[in-house]
């Protein structure tokens, strides 16, 4: 698995090449996806402890909806371009010019917090290819 | 389900996923587990599971543990079918493994098998930039343009209400955007892919969140339309392609897999 060349900033210039899951992604992918055998399969399971992970679910809430306009207003005015009635005028600018991320990342970012220092997925030894191939 | 009464002296049994027999394992592969147990095979008839040894003792689901699980899947999936267990999964010894799941279910499992030969997930994630799409959605939407107005420098007690309101058509305004996004790369991939899943957005400022099943020999092709999408929304959409993974959201419970679209029959 090769890891993509990330575009810089939250521009997205195209990516280059597929890229392996990171925390959060791995998070979506095998906790709720994938064969379960008690509700699929009868097997004689045993119990475990599993440690629990915080709610990864958006619902949207008056909470969301207060991140949507806090972060209405730290849109940098001074990028306007025309077109966009009713922003531009004597409003106060409030030098958050440089902040792509804000409170609306909060709800997905939980999982980077989470993560910390596991940017990188380890990677098991490849399987073999099948006898006879 | 029956859950036995757990002697956790004795290890367990961890189940990553179900493969066709005649794999070859290659030694020393990591598993879950702190220290990570040695992932090995068990077969019975044509079938095989990858496992592990599990302590008891010590809980599962640290990152490095969910890493592990992903990552010996993903590996699998790319040289064989594979059919990826949900993480956590622990039965009580080998022969449980051999007899009440391989054996108990073989039919379903070699038929499964067979339609996921020569094919391999990937997903397509994608995020807005955040103040790219709210310029859009404000430069739409005149009444949102006008209470952003109202609430900009003034003070969030006095006008809470007022961005409640505003939040509401954002957000909701996004949740449209997301969709049509959604539906642009589905038609990007339609005819190189053999099913879709959309998956639930994880944040407010996801674009697109879909999984795809494709024929390994269309995977450049998949790459390329991917590719020229990102370029059309370099700025707006940070679109990721992710994979080869292992089918997680094309197996399952009959209903989870209706949920999935055909795009064209599976052999």
């Amino acid at each position: 698995m090769t890891t993509a060349m990330q575009p810089s900033g939250g521009g997205g210039g195209g990516f280059a090449r597929p890229n392996a899951s990171g925390l959060a992604d791995v998070l979506d992918t095998i906790l709720d996806k994938g064969l379960v055998i008690d509700a699929y399969v009868r097997v004689s399971l045993v119990g475990i402890e599993l440690l629990t992970v915080d709610a990864r679910i958006v619902i949207a809430s008056v909470d969301t909806y207060l991140r949507f306009a806090e972060a209405v207003n730290r849109l940098d005015i001074s990028q306007e371009k025309e077109g966009l009635p009713g922003l531009i005028g004597d409003l106060e600018h409030n030098g958050a010019k440089n902040k792509t991320k804000g409170a609306l990342e909060a709800a997905g970012d939980k999982l980077r917090e989470f993560a910390g220092g596991y940017e990188e997925p380890q990677r098991a030894g490849r399987r073999s290819r099948r006898e006879g191939d | 389900m029956a859950v036995q009464d757990t002697d956790t002296r004795k290890p367990a049994v961890y189940v990553y996923g179900i493969l066709p027999a005649d794999i070859e394992l290659e030694p020393g592969a990591a598993g879950v587990g702190d220290p990570p147990g040695e992932v090995r095979v068990v077969r019975r008839g044509d079938l095989a599971a990858l496992v592990s040894d599990v302590d008891l003792t010590k809980p599962l689901g640290r990152p490095d543990d969910l890493f592990a699980h992903e990552g010996l899947l993903d590996a699998a999936a790319a040289e064989v079918p594979v059919l990826p267990l949900r993480f956590g999964a622990l039965v009580s010894s080998d022969d449980a493994v051999a007899e009440e799941l391989l054996q108990g279910h073989r039919d379903e499992f070699v038929t499964a098998l067979s339609q996921l030969e020569d094919r391999v997930e990937y997903v397509v994630r994608g995020r807005y930039d955040e103040q790219g799409i709210l310029r859009e959605v404000l430069g739409g939407n005149p009444p949102a343009a006008r209470l952003a107005n109202q609430i900009r420098g003034a003070d969030p007690d006095a006008t809470r209400e007022l961005r409640i309101q505003l939040g509401e058509i954002l957000n909701s305004e996004v949740a449209a955007k997301r969709e049509k996004d959604t539906r642009a790369v589905g038609d990007a991939v339609d005819g190189l892919v053999e099913a879709s899943v959309v998956r639930p957005p994880s944040s407010e400022l996801d674009a697109v969140y879909i999984a795809l099943l494709v024929r390994t020999d269309a995977v450049d092709d998949l790459e390329e339309a991917v590719s020229r999408l990102a370029n059309d929304w370099a700025g707006r959409v940070d679109l990721n392609l992710i994979g080869p993974l292992a089918a997680y959201d094309f197996v399952g419970a009959p209903a989870a897999t209706a949920a999935a679209t055909a795009h064209r029959e599976l052999t």
